[in-house]
C-alpha cells in the first residue's frame, strides 16, 4: 500500500533545528516545509495546504500561542502539534484549551512525534471526510430539488 | 525572683554563718565555701551565678580565686569583699574581671543590692549569648537556602537553554540512523562503526535528557493534585517499585507502622517520586546483605517517614552538600545528582521537613516530617517571606552602629 504523505510545516526559530526535523521527516516519506517565525508560517498556510503544522512554542516576535491562534483563526482544520523546551506544560495545556493536537517535549522522541502526526493527520482526513459527505448531501438534496 | 545561684566565700565562720542565714531569709540561699580550693571544687561540679568572694583567704588568696574562676568560668560574676585597709585589692579585682567589690563590714542592703545587679547582667549576657547564636544559625540557613535558589534559578535556566541544541543533535543522530537502514546504503564499509557511534550518541541524549527534564520537573508548579494519601500503601507501593534494585544489590526492605497511622492530605504522585528517591539512595548506599527500614509514624498533626540504611554513612565533609543540585558521590551516568534537591523541594512545598542523620560505616537515616493537612505553598510567597526576613536580619546589622553612635553623641 502507498502511504499518503502527510504535509507538515514545521516552525521554529532555530535553524538547525528546522533543518534536521525536515531532513529525518521527509526520510521517512513525510513532505516537509520548513518555517523560521510565526509570521513566516502564516504566509506559508496562505500559499500552501499543510496537514499539520509542528509549532515551537518559544519563538522572537510572534509566539507559538499566538501564531496558533491565528491558525485556529484562518485555517481551522489544520492540525497542530506544540513543541516546547520549557519543563511547564502549562504553555503546551493552555495551547490545547485553543484548539492545538497535542503537545511534545523538546528533545521529543522521534516515535512518540510520528505517533502523534499519524493521529492528527488522521482527525484531519476524518474531519474532511465528514465535511465531504455532508457536502454530497447537501448537492443531493438540492439536486433533488430541481 | 528566679533562683539566684549564689556562693558565699569566706574563711571566717563567724562572718559567713550569720551572712548565709540572712540572705537564706531574703530568698537567696548561698553555698559555702571556707577557701578559694574549696570554691573551685564546688564550681567544678555546681554551676553558680555570682560568686561573693572575701579577698582575705588563707592559702590562695581571693585575687588568685578570682582570676583561676574568670579564666574557667567567664560567666560567672564576682562580688569581691575586702576589709577597710585593703581597697586597693577590690580596685585590682575590678580590673582583674570582678563584678564590683564591697567594703567590710558591709550592709546587707548594698550587698543584695549589688548581687541582683550581678545576677541580672549574667542573665543578660547570657540571652545574647543565645540570641547570637540563633540568629547565626538562621542566617547559616538563610546563606544555604538562598546560595540553593540561585543555583536552582541557574541550573533550571541552563536547562533551558541545553534542550533545544539537544533536541537538534537528537534529530540530527535519528535522521543518520535512518539514512544507515537504506537499502542504497546496506553494504558500505564499516557500517557497524557508525551505528555504534551513533548508539552512543543517542543513549548520551537520553542521559542529557533526564537531567534537563528531572531539573525542570523541579521548577514545575501548580500540578498538584491532592487527595487522600495512605503513606503505608504508598511505602509498599515504591517498595515494589524499587524491588527488582534492592534484590540485585541483596539489600532487604522492611515497612513498620502504627496500625493506627492516618491518611494525610498531600500528593500521593510527589511524594511517591520522595518515596522513591529515598529508597534508591539508601539501596544505593547499601552494602550487599544489608537492609532498610521504613517506620512511619504520627505525632502532633505530623507523619513522620524514617528511611533507615545499614549503608557506608555519609563523610563529615559531604553532609552539607547532600541536597546541593548536582552534587553525586556516584560515578558520572550513574546519578544526576539531583535525587535529593527534588525530594527537598517538593517535600518543602508539601509543608514538611527533611532531616537526616548519618554514622559513618554504620548508616543513614532521613527522617521526613509531613503535616497531616498540607496545603501547597506558592513559591513566590515563601521566597517573598524569606528575603524579608533576610532584609529585616541585614537591616537590623546595619542599624546596630547608627544606634550606638547616636547613643553617644
Amino acid at each position: 500500500m502507498i502511504r499518503i504523505p502527510t504535509r507538515v510545516l514545521v516552525v521554529d526559530d532555530e535553524q538547525d533545528f528546522v533543518e534536521v526535523l525536515s531532513l529525518r521527516l521527509k526520510e521517512t516519506g513525510e513532505r516537509v516545509i520548513p518555517a523560521h517565525s510565526g509570521k513566516e508560517c502564516l504566509e506559508i498556510l496562505s500559499e500552501k495546504t499543510i496537514d499539520v503544522v509542528i509549532l515551537d512554542i518559544k519563538m522572537p516576535g510572534m509566539d507559538g500561542i499566538e501564531t496558533l491562534r491565528e491558525i485556529r483563526k484562518k485555517y481551522p482544520l489544520v492540525e497542530v502539534i506544540m513543541l516546547t523546551g520549557h519543563g511547564t506544560t502549562e504553555t503546551a495545556v493552555e495551547g490545547m484549551k485553543l484548539g492545538a493536537f497535542d503537545y511534545l517535549l523538546k528533545p521529543a522522541e522521534f516515535d512518540d512525534l510520528s505517533e502523534k502526526l499519524e493521529a492528527a493527520r488522521q482527525r484531519k482526513d476524518d474531519q474532511e471526510e465528514r465535511i465531504r459527505k455532508a457536502e454530497a448531501k447537501l448537492l443531493l438534496r438540492r439536486s433533488g430539488d430541481i | 525572683m528566679e533562683n539566684i545561684r549564689l556562693l558565699l566565700v569566706d574563711d571566717e565562720e563567724n562572718f559567713r554563718r550569720p551572712l548565709v542565714k540572712r540572705l537564706t531569709k531574703r530568698g537567696m540561699p548561698p553555698i559555702e565555701a571556707a577557701s578559694g580550693e574549696e570554691c573551685l571544687s564546688i564550681l567544678a561540679e555546681t554551676p553558680v551565678d555570682v560568686i561573693i568572694l572575701d579577698v582575705k583567704l588563707p592559702g590562695m588568696n581571693g585575687i588568685e580565686t578570682l582570676n583561676l574562676i574568670k579564666k574557667q568560668y567567664p560567666a560567672t560574676e564576682v562580688i569581691l569583699l575586702t576589709g577597710q585597709a585593703t581597697t586597693r585589692d577590690g580596685v585590682e579585682g575590678i580590673k582583674s574581671g570582678a563584678f564590683d567589690y564591697l567594703t567590710k563590714p558591709i550592709e546587707l542592703e548594698h550587698l543584695i543590692g549589688k548581687i541582683k545587679q550581678a545576677h541580672e547582667k549574667v542573665r543578660r549576657l547570657e540571652e545574647q549569648k543565645k540570641e547570637s547564636e540563633f540568629r547565626s544559625k538562621i542566617e547559616q540557613q538563610m546563606i544555604a537556602t538562598e546560595r540553593l535558589a540561585s543555583l536552582g534559578t541557574l541550573a533550571t535556566g541552563m536547562a533551558h537553554e541545553i534542550n533545544n541544541p539537544l533536541a537538534i543533535i537528537n534529530e540530527a543522530a535519528g535522521w543518520m540512523k535512518l539514512i544507515l537502514k537504506k537499502k542504497e546504503l546496506a553494504h558500505i564499509p564499516r557500517k557497524e562503526d557508525f551505528e555504534m557511534a551513533l548508539e552512543k550518541i543517542v543513549k548520551s541524549i537520553s542521559r542529557a535528557k533526564r537531567i534537563t527534564h528531572q531539573l525542570l520537573g523541579f521548577v514545575k508548579k501548580n500540578e498538584s493534585v491532592f487527595s487522600e494519601v495512605n503513606l503505608a500503601k504508598l511505602s509498599d507501593e515504591a517498595i515494589q517499585l524499587v524491588h527488582r534494585e534492592a534484590v540485585n544489590k541483596d539489600v532487604k526492605i522492611n515497612l513498620e507502622f502504627d496500625a493506627s497511622l492516618t491518611s494525610i492530605w498531600s500528593d500521593p504522585y510527589q511524594l511517591r517520586q520522595v518515596f522513591i528517591n529515598l529508597l534508591t539512595n539508601a539501596i544505593h548506599a547499601g552494602v550487599a546483605g544489608g537492609k532498610i527500614d521504613i517506620l512511619l509514624k504520627e505525632e502532633d498533626n505530623m507523619v513522620s517517614v524514617f528511611v533507615r540504611d545499614t549503608g557506608e554513612g555519609i563523610p563529615q565533609e559531604n553532609f552539607d552538600k547532600i541536597f546541593e543540585p548536582f552534587f553525586s558521590t556516584k560515578s558520572p551516568g550513574q546519578g544526576t545528582g539531583l535525587g535529593l534537591f527534588v525530594t527537598r523541594g517538593i517535600i518543602e512545598r508539601l509543608g514538611g521537613t527533611i532531616d537526616v542523620e548519618s554514622r559513618l560505616g554504620q548508616g543513614t537515616v532521613f527522617c521526613v516530617k509531613l503535616p497531616i493537612h498540607s496545603e501547597i505553598k506558592d513559591e513566590l510567597n515563601g521566597e517573598d517571606h524569606f528575603f524579608d526576613l533576610l532584609n529585616k536580619l541585614k537591616g537590623e546589622k546595619s542599624h546596630d552602629p547608627n544606634t550606638d553612635t547616636g547613643a553617644g553623641r
